[in-house]
């Protein structure tokens, strides 16, 4: 499913070239589940934003289902991921004016879906994840773990073949931690491509492959 | 999707009262001063279109000489040319001429004095023939003596709800009766023809009077075709020439004008005072402006809010929506508002509509004002304001990078910067340069005001005479006077405040010198009443009245002259008395000599004066000396009805007369008054919003600031510093052009204020302490906050 061959990110400052990531190969296989980790500044989430799509790099290939990313243009890259990817983030980033429904609802907003089709698929995830109960209410009223299903629920309802997660449980307490990763899990066994940024050894031990960052290098992969 | 657009717009809306609010003031308030200005530019614009034959008429303009070298040119024209020029061209298919009089009408029990009484051919509704009859044949409602048509207002006051047709109306001091033939709509706004009463122009004595001289009546041509007029205006020179080949040394040209340019290019009224293009220019200009400084306000606060909503541009994007996708949301956000506004803004017309219909001297109904060309250029004025205010917002969040923002990279966002320091220094340059206008323009209308004519206007009561009642004037005079309170009665034909009528004067016949002078007929309490003071000589006195009135050969003048005639004479006031003088065919000596007083506005300078007996007179002033004005008034009135039992009692005062020769000063002071304080008010709604995203932007730069021991007034002083600093540039950039356009302004007065240095740093100082007092609020509460609160990391 994903390719990535001597990938290089860098920044320049002053005379200097900073290496973000370095001489990234690795291979993610569909319906894989893989944690990245790695101490702070280590290049984690660079990795997770440049198979995401959301950041580019500087040299190498990256193949994505086939599709060259490398040499697409930003307007197809966006097609792409709009299509294939869902994102969860540590802050949740929910849209404050939005309600629960709302907020879940919007990724099909870009993707030229009938109303009505919307309609059930919103219902049908929020059926799911049990919060059906919640749909009315905004991101504030809710706690963090709330907060975070509602993330997961937008990064579903597109029904995406790869979730990208930056720490999803780095804000959350230990209980709704668990939660969410066993959510993780049962999804990966569902068939959903999880890739996974983390700090924790415990929740590492939910996905089938760790690899390990430092200094923009690929460490170890066990 | 749209339906979501505006749901997340309003949700912000709500959240955002403040901002909201500043932002749909700011909006309104620009788009009211826009749609004010449209209306009143489309009614300038319509002047006379409602003639259907429009295109094809043309207004004749006369220019003759008498070979000195000055050429006089005027809306006027002598009866002749109408027929002259109908029979000599072709292309003259009709016309008609014009002549707007006073005149008393009596009716039934009343008399009135109607001042919009019209002489016209009987073509008249066939060439302007937008004016519609209700009753009545337009080919044969005028042909023929004695008769009249009505307008419905007009119908309406001299017969009430009776039929007019048929019946007759009394006219002129001769109660001459005349047949009501025909009655039609009343005259539009937008229409430089204005009549009440129409007649016939074959009742007037002068209708076939068969000369060039005698220019009294204005002639309109009716052309079988539109355009042309060059090639006909050739003829006509051509045709002049011949006319007046056998008259020595004189000049007679005919211009012709197009019928529909006259309104805004023409230097000759109509019936009523024409427009200027150059307002249409500046008007527009001023909504452009009110447009601009609108939306830097919207622009400054939307582009300092990014930062709000780069988290939401963020999740959008990595939800898939695309970079025009976020452009048109945002859009769709900016156009929400306008419509809001628009809204607010046409209820806010609405409201000030009439006092905008007094400030600009116009007449604009509601009905006329609120028409689908006034919507659909609200529309177009909102469709601007979303481009002019949404696209530069809409393009930096839509240009975000996610990754950047959902980092957190966002919070230190200073994009814009220095678009949003050029939109409010603009603003502020606008706001100053207002300002000292607003400051010189009073100071100006305050010198008018104060300044020392040399006359008296207080407590001077005038009315029209005629010859009815110059006949009796020493039993009106009389007959006042037994009220104490009044001090002087002078019969007079100008009053001191304004005297015109151009007349030559030498020292001898066979002198080659001549020089012109502003003369008006007074008579022997002129002086007194107006408060003249002579400097040499003595006053006229009855005898001298009587004087003139023998026969030619006896006739003698004794002239009063003003310092400046005497001086252009080359005498002192001493000299100048017993001196012979002559005044055109006016032999006779100078008697006295007045102080130069002010009798132009002071527009003009003050120039020669001469005051002389004549005996004829069309007004009365007089002057009391009392508080008692009512009881003073009744007392005037009764004599009135006594002496002049033919005319309705109706005066005014001169100080209201002198007011209103400086109502266009006034009414452009208060014009600028309110464009000042309106883009003052914009512009510090913009800065206020500005400063207090500043404020939360720099949060944590106060916190540490504090917790390093800074001071409140400190912090007070960093905050507010930038701003400051920007608005006293602005107040230095508006310096140098408000200097230039009151320098302009300025020099149109003949007498005026000299601009000092403190007009423009009072400007300035006003400016920024307004800024100050916008900024300092939000400042003190910020450098007051407890530190913790913005040092805690999320």
């Amino acid at each position: 499913m994903i390719q990535l061959e001597k990938i290089f990110k860098w920044v320049n400052s002053g005379a200097n070239r900073v290496f973000l990531l370095q001489d990234i190969n690795l291979e993610i296989e569909k319906g894989e589940f893989v944690s990245i980790m790695g101490p702070s500044g280590s290049g984690k989430s660079t990795l997770l934003n440049v198979i995401g799509m959301l950041d580019g790099f500087d040299e190498g290939k990256y193949t994505f289902q086939g599709e060259p990313v490398h040499q697409l243009k930003e307007k197809q890259k966006s097609a792409l991921y709009k299509k294939h990817i869902g994102f969860v983030f540590q802050a949740y980033h929910l849209i404050d004016e939005l309600t629960v429904y709302e907020n879940i609802e919007t990724p099909l907003l870009y993707q030229d879906l009938k109303s009505s089709e919307r309609k059930a698929r919103v219902a049908d995830i929020l059926d799911r994840f049990n919060i059906v109960g919640k749909k009315d209410l905004f991101p504030a009223q809710l706690s963090g773990g709330q907060q975070q299903l509602v993330g997961i629920a937008r990064a579903l309802v597109a029904q995406p073949q790869l979730i990208l997660a930056d720490e999803p449980t780095g804000n959350l307490n230990s209980k709704q931690g668990e939660e969410i990763m066993e959510l993780f899990k049962q999804l990966n066994k569902e068939g959903v491509t999880i890739i996974q940024v983390t700090h924790s050894e415990k929740n590492a031990t939910y996905g089938s492959k760790v690899i390990e960052l430092l200094d923009g290098r690929i460490v170890n992969r066990h | 999707m749209f339906k979501n657009y505006i749901k997340i717009a309003w949700r912000n809306v709500t959240k955002n009262k403040l901002v909201f609010l500043i932002n749909i003031i700011g909006l309104s308030i620009g788009l009211t001063a826009c749609l004010l200005m449209f209306i009143y530019i489309k009614s300038e614009l319509s002047y006379d279109k409602f003639q259907n034959k429009g295109d094809r008429i043309a207004r004749v303009i006369m220019e003759y000489s008498f070979g000195d070298g000055t050429f006089n040119k005027g809306n006027y024209t002598s009866a002749r040319v109408l027929p002259v020029f109908k029979n000599e061209f072709p292309e003259v298919e009709s016309g008609t001429r014009v002549f707007n009089q006073t005149i008393l009408i009596y009716a039934k029990e009343n008399t009135y004095e109607e001042d919009n009484f019209v002489f016209v051919d009987s073509s008249f509704f066939n060439v302007l023939s937008g004016f519609k009859l209700i009753e009545g044949n337009p080919n044969d409602v005028l042909n023929g003596t004695n008769k009249i048509v009505l307008t419905r207002s007009s119908a309406k006051k001299y017969f009430g709800n009776e039929n007019p047709i048929g019946k007759t109306l009394k006219l002129g001091i001769a109660q001459t009766e005349y047949e009501v033939t025909g009655i039609s709509e009343d005259c539009p706004q937008n229409s430089q023809v204005k009549y009440n009463v129409l007649a016939s122009f074959q009742n007037m004595k002068n209708a076939r009077e068969d000369t060039y001289w005698n220019a009294n009546y204005t002639t309109y041509l009716l052309l079988k075709q539109p355009g042309g007029l060059a090639a006909l205006q050739d003829k006509i020179n051509r045709f002049m020439m011949q006319e007046t080949k056998e008259m020595q040394n004189v000049t007679i040209r005919y211009e012709l004008e197009p019928f529909l340019d006259i309104h805004l290019h023409s230097p000759y009224p109509g019936i009523e005072a024409n427009s200027n293009i150059k307002y249409i220019y500046i008007t527009a200009g001023i909504a452009i402006l009110m447009l601009i400084i609108a939306s830097s306000t919207y622009i400054n606060l939307s582009t300092v809010r990014s930062m709000e909503r780069a988290k939401e541009v963020g999740i959008r994007k990595v939800a898939g929506a695309t970079k025009q996708q976020v452009f048109w949301q945002f859009i769709a956000e900016s156009f929400l508002l306008s419509c809001l506004a628009l809204i607010a803004s046409i209820g806010l017309t609405m409201l000030t509509l009439p006092s905008f219909n007094y400030l600009a001297g116009i007449q604009i109904s509601l009905l006329e004002a609120l028409n689908p060309a006034t919507i659909l250029a609200g529309i177009l004025i909102i469709v601007t304001i979303t481009l002019l205010a949404g696209i530069y917002p809409a393009m930096v969040l839509a240009n975000f990078l996610p990754v950047r923002i959902l980092k957190g990279a966002y919070k230190n966002t200073r994009s814009g910067m220095t678009l949003r320091k050029g939109l409010t220094t603009f603003q502020f340059t606008i706001s100053a340069f207002l300002i000292c206008a607003t400051v010189i323009m009073y100071q100006q209308l305050s010198y008018i005001q104060n300044k020392e004519m040399g006359y008296n206007k207080e407590q001077i009561l005038v009315l029209p005479s005629d010859n009815t009642i110059n006949n009796k004037l020493a039993v009106f005079k009389t007959e006042l006077k037994k009220n104490n309170n009044i001090q002087y009665v002078s019969a007079t034909v100008n009053t001191p405040i304004n005297i015109v009528g151009g007349y030559n004067i030498q020292r001898r016949r066979d002198l080659d010198e001549q020089i012109s002078v502003t003369a008006t007929p007074i008579d022997e309490e002129f002086l007194q009443a107006s408060g003249l003071t002579l400097v040499a000589g003595e006053n006229l006195t009855l005898q001298d009245i009587d004087a003139v009135n023998k026969n030619e050969e006896e006739a003698f003048y004794n002239f009063i002259l003003n310092e400046s005639a005497a001086q252009k004479l080359g005498w002192t006031a001493e000299e100048a008395v017993n001196k012979p003088l002559l005044m055109g065919e006016r032999n006779g000596r100078v008697k006295g000599v007045v102080k130069d007083f002010h009798f132009q506005s002071i527009h003009h300078e003050i120039t020669p004066l001469v005051l002389f007996p004549e005996g004829w007179y069309n007004i009365i002033m007089v002057k009391m000396n009392t508080a008692n004005v009512d009881q003073t008034l009744a007392h005037i009135q009764k004599v009135w009805s006594e002496v002049a039992p033919h005319r309705p009692f109706k005066y005014n005062f001169l100080d209201e007369q002198f007011e209103k020769m400086y109502s266009t000063e006034k009414r452009t002071g208060t014009i600028i008054l309110i464009f000042a304080s309106i883009a003052i008010a914009l512009a510090s709604l913009g800065l206020f919003g500005l400063s207090s995203y500043s404020i939360i932007i720099r949060a944590k730069e106060i916190g540490i600031r504090k917790v390093l021991g800074s001071s409140i007034s400190n912090i007070v002083g960093i905050l507010s510093k930038d701003f400051i600093k920007m608005v006293f540039i602005a107040s230095l950039l508006a310096i140098p052009l408000a200097w230039f356009a009151m320098n302009s302004w300025l020099s149109d007065f003949s007498y005026r204020i000299k601009l000092e240095w403190w007009m423009f740093a009072l400007s300035a100082i006003v400016a920024i302490l307004i800024a100050f007092l916008t900024i300092a609020m939000q400042s003190v509460k910020a450098a007051m906050a407890k530190p913790v609160n913005s040092l805690r990391d999320e």
